[in-house]
């Protein structure tokens, strides 16, 4: 029995413990130890992800010849070790004051604290057997897995709209599902040598054995199911509300990592195993037009798009949820461009955005743990009530908005280096806009949040209790320790890229090394932390010492400042913008997604009415034409 | 690069920074008072006014994110200058390149925007998100010159760009169109008139420097003295061949930003909307020609 084998057994004993005791105190306490003990685990597991060793379990199963088995490889690691992590800090969040609250509030309404408790680690364990699947069909059965936990996740509000949400959800879970069952019928009917395999190998077979056409509906299947779950353009609409919705350390969760299993598949069966070449060779229309193109295009809208709907939001966590959607572009982005600093930028994002949308989540839970709204036109000045919670939130959107010196602005680093070196102007302003963009919209956020004017209904919230704190705190030291020395995880990632056949990067502790420029973060954040510790030695030695003044003590022009005078500025925060792109919102893909949704339940309503109808004529009719007309066309092909 | 070297790196840098950024503000005050037939300040003005602000008995803190924020604004520019290249001292400045200083460059505002929104002031606030606006109008085209520039000479190393530029000829020559673009994008970073609107006197009560008074203002003057600097000597060192020498580095840094303080006392201010509209039009344009010349 390896290690694998161990870790399977050890996720199937935290499920049933869960399970069981889910209803039961003691289940506080023990939930977050065996996210733990899978951190412990995987750390064993650590030379698969140093040496791009691969493990197979033991573990497998025959099915009508098929043989379905689970490894664990460099890339497998990697995503496990976000996701097991992730995990552990939402259960920590809310095993404690958070879940009391949660109960008092919701239990009996809708919303069941068991429930979620069951939903996490069912997450968890179906994203770990996804990661692990060692063939096509094991990443189906993985893919299906992962679909109905987050559903089952995001039902647990009480609320119309997480319900509506969820529903959407699903249904587009399911379309995703019935493509990849259809790229998978494909496959094993293509089979070069008929022997109906479903390796991950055959996928290469297969593609070269076809012609341009079969090739691109195929390729496009694919990306149909995995673009749904990562919320690539066109598919982005279902998941920000869902996300939003879903109970807090849930959203932290699923923020952070669920939709990037979208990724990992597009990883292993774009990347790895159609790879490069026959990415270029479908070209579509015009020659200089490929499926690399079209998909950093895509990519490329799919930072922009998003992004700038966030900026438009004002609930929370619905502008989080919205960046997590645009942040997925970035990681495209860097991979399809196949080289060693894109790819490992690309990867890297995946990590470094886990960490700070779960930071960022959080830090909002805690907001509204107090104050009870995510409303970002409801809050306001708690700086000075929940200073911790303001520095999770600085250090996770300085990593969001990828300014250095946090983990985000590697990622983003080395994917525009690429763009530059690859000599793609336009994706590189595209790039750069989704950054702007993602600037304005969270310093809305925390401005909105922590700074300005303190309501009076919050002159006596305190800060969030330590079992809150703790994982936020933890998380946000992950954006700035990854940040400050992304070599600690970019070995990881070279080992990703020999694992999936891409070239590797050439990487030491503080960035990458590169001929024509390289990045050392050791020395820009120390330049940095310099440079805010000359700037603070020239604020706090020169001049006479400062006094403090109550926020009312302000300049009003004239008038006086009290507390019934509500003069926070909040609401439409950047009208100069939006006067000028307001127009620009058109809600085309919102406009997209009603009319197939009309006609889907005008085409289901007609066989409805069809069965339905008690007239028998009528269907006899109709069965006789379609008997004529079979008839009729047999017996053309045997005239002929 | 021994020790003692990158000891007086970390010192000169931002000091000969501050001083030349002195110079700049006078040499500021000085074209607009010749514009309007003044005589102008004399010398020793730029320190006068510090001296004054720092010295001022009452300083109004509105909490600690205010004194941060200020903190930011000054440290992230020194962090800045530090990674500038310049005559005889660009060892440090070659572990980051020209993608890490101009995301460095965000962070000043980003501090000040924390400052800022600390202090309550719904004037302060509007202020920000007009000035984060134009930050969002003028960084398009400024990228896009940076891209240009970084295909170009085939580096993203300042320090290689410059010795690209003294082995061949200067980037303004073999790049007209981008290097127009860049001053036109520089009028909007170093927010002069007609792209002024977010720190204007005469609109919302000054925006975002409404609460700022003392050493607070004293740092936000020192900022800029900054912001003066880095905008002439990244610009000269991206199309003006940098400098072998402080002699021949100066001048061009003076040149640079002698020609946007020069347009924008002629002109009033636009509208922010209009701001974004002008900058995502006009220099937008002339880079993307510029572009299809060097790709």
């Amino acid at each position: 029995m390896n290690l694998l084998d161990q870790f399977f057994i050890l996720i199937a004993v935290a499920l049933l413990s869960i399970t069981v005791l889910r209803n039961f105190r003691i289940n506080d306490k023990m939930a977050p130890l065996w996210y733990g003990l899978m951190v412990v685990m995987l750390v064993r597991m650590a030379a698969v992800a140093y040496d791009g060793a691969t493990l197979t379990s033991a573990f497998n199963i025959e099915i009508l010849g098929f043989n379905m088995h689970w490894q664990f490889n460099a890339l497998s690691w990697f995503f496990a070790i976000i996701t097991v992590v992730a995990a552990l800090a939402s259960a920590i969040f809310m095993s404690g004051d958070w879940g009391r609250q949660y109960r008092e509030l919701y239990e009996g309404q809708g919303g069941n604290y068991g429930l979620l408790q069951l939903a996490l680690i069912l997450n968890v364990a179906s994203m770990l057997l996804l990661l692990a699947s060692g063939d096509l069909l094991s990443l189906f059965i993985g893919w299906e897995f992962v679909s109905w936990a987050s559903f089952l996740m995001m039902v647990l509000m009480p609320s119309k709209t997480a319900k509506k949400a969820a529903v959407k959800y699903v249904v587009y879970a399911m379309f995703g599902a019935m493509a990849l069952l259809a790229a998978l019928a494909i496959i094993y009917s293509n089979s070069v040598s008929f022997s109906g395999s479903l390796e991950f190998e055959q996928i290469t077979q297969v593609f070269a054995g076809m012609d341009k056409g079969p090739q691109f509906s195929l390729a496009l299947l694919f990306f149909i199911a995995f673009a749904i779950k990562m919320g690539l353009l066109p598919f982005h609409l279902w998941q920000a509300v869902a996300y939003a919705e879903t109970p807090g350390p849930g959203a932290a969760f699923l923020g952070a990592i669920s939709s990037r299993m979208g990724l990992f598949a597009m990883i292993i069966v774009i990347i790895q195993f159609i790879g490069l070449g026959h990415l270029q060779g479908m070209s579509i229309g015009l020659p200089f037009i490929n499926m690399q193109t079209l998909l950093a295009w895509i990519a490329a809208l799919t930072t922009i798009i998003p992004t700038y709907i966030a900026l438009q939001q004002h609930d929370a966590k619905r502008l989080l949820a919205w960046h997590g959607v645009g942040q997925g572009g970035y990681m495209l982005l860097g991979l399809i461009m196949f080289d060693s600093i894109g790819s490992a930028g690309g990867l890297m994002h995946v990590l470094n955005h886990a960490s700070y949308q779960a930071a960022l989540f959080l830090t909002v839970v805690a907001v509204v743990y107090r104050t009870g709204t995510s409303d970002l036109n409801k809050l306001g000045g708690l700086v000075t009530q929940m200073p911790l919670s303001f520095l999770v939130m600085l250090i996770g959107i300085i990593g969001l908005a990828g300014l250095p010196p946090m983990n985000g602005f590697v990622s983003k680093w080395m994917v525009y280096r690429s763009l530059l070196l690859n000599g793609e102007p336009l994706l590189f302003v595209a790039a750069v806009l989704g950054t702007l963009g993602t600037i304005l919209s969270v310093y809305k956020l925390i401005h909105n949040t922590f700074l300005g004017q303190l309501r009076v209904e919050h002159q006596n919230i305190r800060e969030v209790p330590w079992s809150m704190m703790v994982p936020m705190l933890g998380l946000s030291a992950i954006v700035f320790i990854t940040g400050f020395m992304p070599g600690l995880i970019l070995p990881w990632i070279a080992s990703v890229q020999e694992t999936i056949g891409l070239p590797v990067i050439i990487h030491h502790l503080g960035g990458i090394e590169y001929a024509k420029g390289g990045l050392d973060m050791i020395w820009v954040s120390g330049i940095l932390f310099y440079g805010f510790g000359v700037g603070a030695l020239i604020f706090y030695f020169l001049g006479s010492k400062a006094k403090r003044v109550h926020q009312y003590d302000n300049y009003a022009g004239g008038h006086f400042l009290s507390a019934d005078v509500k003069y926070h500025y909040s609401n439409n925060f950047y009208p100069g913008l939006m006067h000028l792109i307001g127009d620009w919102y058109r809600g085309s893909f919102k406009w997209m997604e009603q009319v197939i949704v009309s006609a889907l339940s005008f085409v289901s309503k007609l066989f409805e009415n069809m069965y339905r109808s008690r007239q028998p004529v009528m269907l006899l009719v109709i069965v006789v034409v379609v008997a004529l007309f079979s008839i009729y066309k047999n017996t053309a092909g045997v005239s002929s | 690069m021994n020790g003692l070297h990158i000891l007086s790196e970390l010192l000169l840098m931002p000091l000969i920074a501050f001083v030349v950024g002195l110079m700049m503000v006078l040499m500021m005050r000085k074209i607009s008072a010749r514009i309007q037939r003044r005589i102008g300040p004399p010398f020793f003005q730029p320190i006068y006014d510090i001296v004054k602000l720092y010295g001022k008995d009452t300083q109004i803190s509105h909490g600690l994110i205010h004194d941060i924020g200020i903190i930011m604004a000054v440290g992230g520019y020194i962090g800045a200058e530090i990674l500038l290249p310049v005559p005889g001292m660009e060892g440090i400045a070659d572990k980051g390149g020209i993608i890490t200083l101009s995301y460095f460059l965000m962070i000043p505002s980003l501090g000040m925007a924390l400052g800022v929104g600390q202090c309550a002031n719904p004037n302060g606030s509007i202020g920000i998100s007009r000035a984060l606006t134009s930050m969002l109008a003028y960084d398009v085209p400024f990228i896009i010159v940076v891209f240009g520039a970084a295909w170009h000479y085939q580096s993203t190393s300042l320090v290689g760009m410059i010795e690209y530029q003294q082995m061949n000829s200067w980037g303004i020559v073999e790049m007209p169109f981008l290097a127009t673009a860049g001053l036109f994008a520089l009028q909007g970073m170093l927010g002069k008139q007609p792209f002024e609107i977010y720190i204007a006197p005469a609109e919302i009560a000054t925006g975002p420097m409404v609460e700022m008074s003392g050493k607070y203002m004293g740092g936000l003057f020192v900022m800029q003295t900054f912001q003066l600097y880095t905008a002439g000597v990244l610009y000269a060192s991206l199309f003006l061949g940098g400098g072998e020498s402080w002699l021949s580095l100066l001048p061009k840094a003076f040149l640079v930003v002698a020609i946007p303080m020069s347009i924008a006392f002629m002109f009033p201010r636009y509208k922010t909307e209009d701001v974004i509209r002008i900058l995502w039009k006009w220099p937008v344009m002339l880079a993307l020609i510029g572009l299809a010349f060097i790709l």
